[in-house]
C-alpha cells in the first residue's frame, strides 16, 4: 500500500502541472497579502485603533437606542460592544492593520486548493484510462481497491500540502511585511453568553481552514467519482468546477423548498453554525455533518463499485 | 499435455450486452511453449487476453494461471504474469527508468539491480533516463518488454507484439522469445493477425474466428505439406474417369475431386507416373499445378477465405 502511494505521488510530483499549481498558490498568497499591506494606512499613529473603537461604540449604542431594531441586530451590537470594551481594557488591538489581517484574508484561498485538487482528482483515474496506462497498472498483483485507495490518499495529501503551503507562505510573508509585529495578538470574540473571550489567532485560523476543507474534501471526492464513472478528465473537472461555483447560486434559488436542506451545497458551509444563522430553520450542525457524511460515503461507494467492477476496454 | 499446464481456459465465454464476443473457448498451454493466437482483426484475441489478465470480467467459464483462478485469486494468479495488452502505453511524463521503478514497486522483490538487468537486456541503457515522450515507437516497445519481464514472470502475454516493429525488430523479438523459453523456461502467449510471423515464432497456434477457436495445432502440423508431400492440381476430363484412375494409383486418401479435375497429394517424383497412368486410361490432361500449402492457405481454408493483414 505504501508503495502504491509512493507511485501515485511520483506520478503527481514528477509533472510540471503540479508545480505550476503550487507556484500559483504561492503567487496568489503573495499578491493578496501584498495588496492588503499596500493599502494599509502606514502613517496612522499606533493607537489610532482606540479612536476607531470609540467611534464604533457610539454607532452601536445609537443602534441599541433605536426601539425598532430586531433581535439579531441587537445581539450583534451587544457582542461588538463587549468586544470593544474588552480590547480597550486589555490593550488588545484589532487585527486590521496587523500581519493577521493578511493571514486571515488568505484563508479564503482555500478555494484555490479545492480547484487544484479537483483538477488532480478528476484526472487521476480518467487520465490513466485515456492514455491507456491503466492496463499496465492493473495487471499487477495489487487489487483495484488498493489502487483506488492509494490514488485517493495521494490526492488528499496533495490538498494538505497546498494547505501547509498556504499557511506557511501567508504567515511568513505577512510576518515579513509587518516585521512580525503583533504576532502574539489574540482574537477577541464573544461566547454564547455574550461575554468577551480571548482565543488563539492560529487556532482560529486552522478552524477556518478545517471548515473550508470540508467542502474541499467533498468536491474532490465528487470529482474522483465522476472520474471513475465516466473515465473522462474533462467531464470530471468541468462538472466539479461548475458545481463549485454554481452551488451557492443554486442553494439560493431553492432555499424556499424544504427538501433543499438535503442538497449537498446547502450543508457545505459549516461556519454558518458559528456565525450567522443556518440555511434553513431547524438545521443543526449535527444534521449537516450527517448529510455531508452521507454524500461522502455515497460518492466513495460509487467510485469503488464502478472502478472495481467495470471492464477495462480502453 | 506434457505437464501441468501454465495456463488453462475452460469454456470461457464473454458477452457484452447481447453480443457474444468470446464463445466457449478452451485450451491449455504447457510450460515452455510459445503459443500463438492467430485470427483476423475483431476475432476476439485482445478480449481473450484481457480476460486472462483480469482487465475484463469472464461471463462464464474459468481461466487459471499456474493453478490459480484469475477471477477469484487475482493477485496470486497475476503475480507470475508479465504482459503487454495492445500498445505498451507508459507514463510519457516520466523517464523510462521511473516507469520501471513504478512497476517494480508493485511486485515484491524487484531490486534496483533487476531493473538495471532488464534495461540492459532490452538495450535501453543510453536512453533510460530520458522522458518516454522522447522515445521512438521501437524504444517504447522495448520498454514495454522490459516492464513485462521485470518481475521474472513465468508467463509472458503479448498482444500483437510485432505491431509497429520493422522486420529486423520482429526477428530480434522472435530470437529473444526463443531464448527466454529455452533458458528460463518462460511460457509465452503471443497474438497476431500476421500468419507469416506466427509460422516462424510459435510452437503451437490456435486459430480464432469470430470469438471461437477453430483449430489448435502444432505449427509443424498446420503447415503440413510444406516441403515433403505437396499436392498437385491436375486439370483433366472426364472428371470421373480421372478420379477413378488417380485413386487406383495413389489411394483414396490422397485424391480429392475438384471442379477442374483432381487434386492429388504425392511426392514430386511420382507426378510423371501419375500422369502416365491417367493418360493410359484415356484421360485428357490440360495442365498440372503444384499446390504448396502454407499456414496462410491453411488459415484461409479454415476461415473460409477471409483475407487479413
Ligand atoms: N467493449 C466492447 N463492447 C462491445 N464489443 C466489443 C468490445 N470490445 C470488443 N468488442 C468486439 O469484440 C470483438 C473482438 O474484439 P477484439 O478482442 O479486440 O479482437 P482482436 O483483438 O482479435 O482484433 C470485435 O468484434 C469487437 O467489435
Ligand atoms: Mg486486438
Amino acid at each position: 500500500m505504501v508503495n502504491l502511494i509512493l507511485n501515485e505521488n511520483m506520478k503527481l510530483y514528477r509533472r510540471w502541472r503540479t508545480w505550476v499549481m503550487v507556484a500559483l498558490m504561492i503567487g496568489a498568497v503573495l499578491l493578496g497579502s501584498f495588496v492588503e499591506w499596500y493599502y494599509d494606512d502606514k502613517d496612522a499613529p499606533p493607537d489610532a485603533w482606540r479612536t476607531e473603537i470609540a467611534e464604533e461604540k457610539e454607532h452601536f449604542n445609537k443602534l441599541l437606542a433605536d426601539p425598532g431594531m430586531d433581535e439579531e441586530t441587537i445581539t450583534y451590537a451587544k457582542d461588538q460592544l463587549a468586544i470593544g470594551e474588552y480590547m480597550l481594557a486589555n490593550d488588545i488591538r484589532p487585527e486590521s492593520g496587523t500581519m493577521w489581517d493578511g493571514i486571515n484574508g488568505s484563508a479564503t484561498l482555500v478555494i484555490l486548493i479545492t480547484l487544484f485538487t479537483v483538477i488532480v482528482a478528476g484526472d487521476s483515474l480518467a487520465g490513466e484510462f485515456s492514455t491507456g496506462t491503466i492496463k499496465l497498472l492493473l495487471i499487477r498483483p495489487a487489487s483495484r481497491s488498493k489502487i483506488l485507495v492509494s490514488k485517493y490518499i495521494s490526492m488528499i495529501m496533495f490538498g494538505l500540502l497546498l494547505l501547509v503551503v498556504l499557511f506557511v507562505v501567508s504567515v511568513l510573508f505577512n510576518g515579513v511585511l509587518y516585521q512580525f509585529k503583533d504576532i502574539g495578538l489574540p482574537l477577541v470574540t464573544t461566547d454564547a453568553a455574550g461575554n468577551a473571550v480571548e482565543k488563539s489567532m492560529v487556532a482560529n485560523l486552522w478552524l477556518t481552514y478545517l471548515l473550508n476543507g470540508v467542502s474541499t474534501i467533498l468536491f474532490v471526492t465528487m470529482a474522483f467519482m465522476i472520474s471513475a464513472a465516466f473515465r473522462s478528465s474533462a467531464m470530471a473537472i468541468g462538472f466539479s468546477i461548475f458545481a463549485l461555483f454554481a452551488g451557492t447560486l443554486l442553494t439560493e434559488l431553492i432555499q424556499a423548498y424544504s427538501w433543499a436542506k438535503y442538497v449537498l451545497f446547502a450543508n457545505l458551509d459549516l461556519s454558518m453554525y458559528l456565525v450567522g444563522r443556518p440555511y434553513q430553520e431547524g438545521m443543526t450542525l449535527v444534521f449537516s455533518i450527517l448529510v455531508l457524511a452521507a454524500y461522502f460515503v455515497v460518492f466513495n461507494l460509487v467510485s469503488w463499485l464502478v472502478f472495481t467492477r467495470r471492464d477495462v476496454a480502453a | 499435455m506434457m505437464s501441468e499446464p501454465i495456463v488453462s481456459l475452460r469454456n470461457v465465454t464473454k458477452r457484452i450486452g447481447r453480443k457474444t464476443i468470446i464463445d466457449n473457448v478452451s485450451f491449455d498451454v504447457p510450460k515452455g511453449e510459445i503459443f500463438g493466437f492467430l485470427g483476423p482483426n475483431g476475432a476476439g484475441k485482445t478480449t481473450t487476453i484481457r480476460m486472462m489478465v483480469g482487465l475484463m470480467s469472464i461471463t462464464s467459464g474459468t481461466i487459471t494461471i499456474q493453478g490459480k483462478n484469475v477471477a477469484k485469486e487475482f493477485e496470486q494468479a497475476i503475480r507470475h504474469v508479465g504482459g503487454i495488452v495492445e500498445n505498451p502505453e507508459m507514463y510519457k511524463f516520466l523517464s523510462g527508468y521511473h516507469n520501471l521503478v513504478h512497476y517494480a514497486r508493485m511486485v515484491p522483490g524487484v531490486t534496483t539491480e533487476r531493473i538495471r538487468e532488464v534495461v540492459e537486456l532490452v538495450k535501453l541503457e543510453d536512453r533510460i533516463h530520458d522522458k518516454v515522450k522522447k522515445y521512438s515507437l521501437g524504444m517504447r516497445q522495448r520498454l514495454g518488454v522490459a516492464q513485462a519481464l521485470l518481475h521474472r514472470p513465468s508467463l509472458l502475454i503479448l498482444d500483437e507484439p510485432t505491431n509497429g516493429l520493422d522486420p529486423a525488430g520482429i526477428r530480434e523479438l522472435r530470437d529473444y522469445l526463443r531464448q527466454l523459453t529455452r533458458e528460463e523456461g518462460i511460457t509465452v502467449i503471443v497474438s497476431s493477425h500476421l500468419l507469416s510471423e506466427m509460422e516462424l515464432m510459435c510452437d503451437r497456434v490456435a486459430i480464432m474466428m469470430s470469438g471461437k477457436i477453430v483449430d489448435v495445432k502444432p505449427t509443424r502440423e498446420l503447415i503440413g505439406s510444406h516441403d515433403q508431400a505437396a499436392s498437385y492440381l491436375i486439370e483433366a476430363s472426364p472428371a470421373e474417369r480421372a478420379f477413378a484412375a488417380a485413386v487406383e494409383f495413389a489411394g483414396a486418401s490422397a485424391v480429392k475431386a475438384v471442379p477442374e479435375g483432381v487434386e492429388v497429394t504425392a511426392d514430386r517424383d511420382q507426378v510423371p507416373d501419375i500422369l502416365a497412368h491417367l493418360m493410359r486410361t484415356d484421360v485428357r490432361i490440360y495442365g498440372v499445378t503444384p499446390m504448396r500449402q502454407s499456414l496462410e492457405d491453411r488459415f484461409l481454408e479454415i476461415t473460409g477465405g477471409e483475407r487479413v493483414g
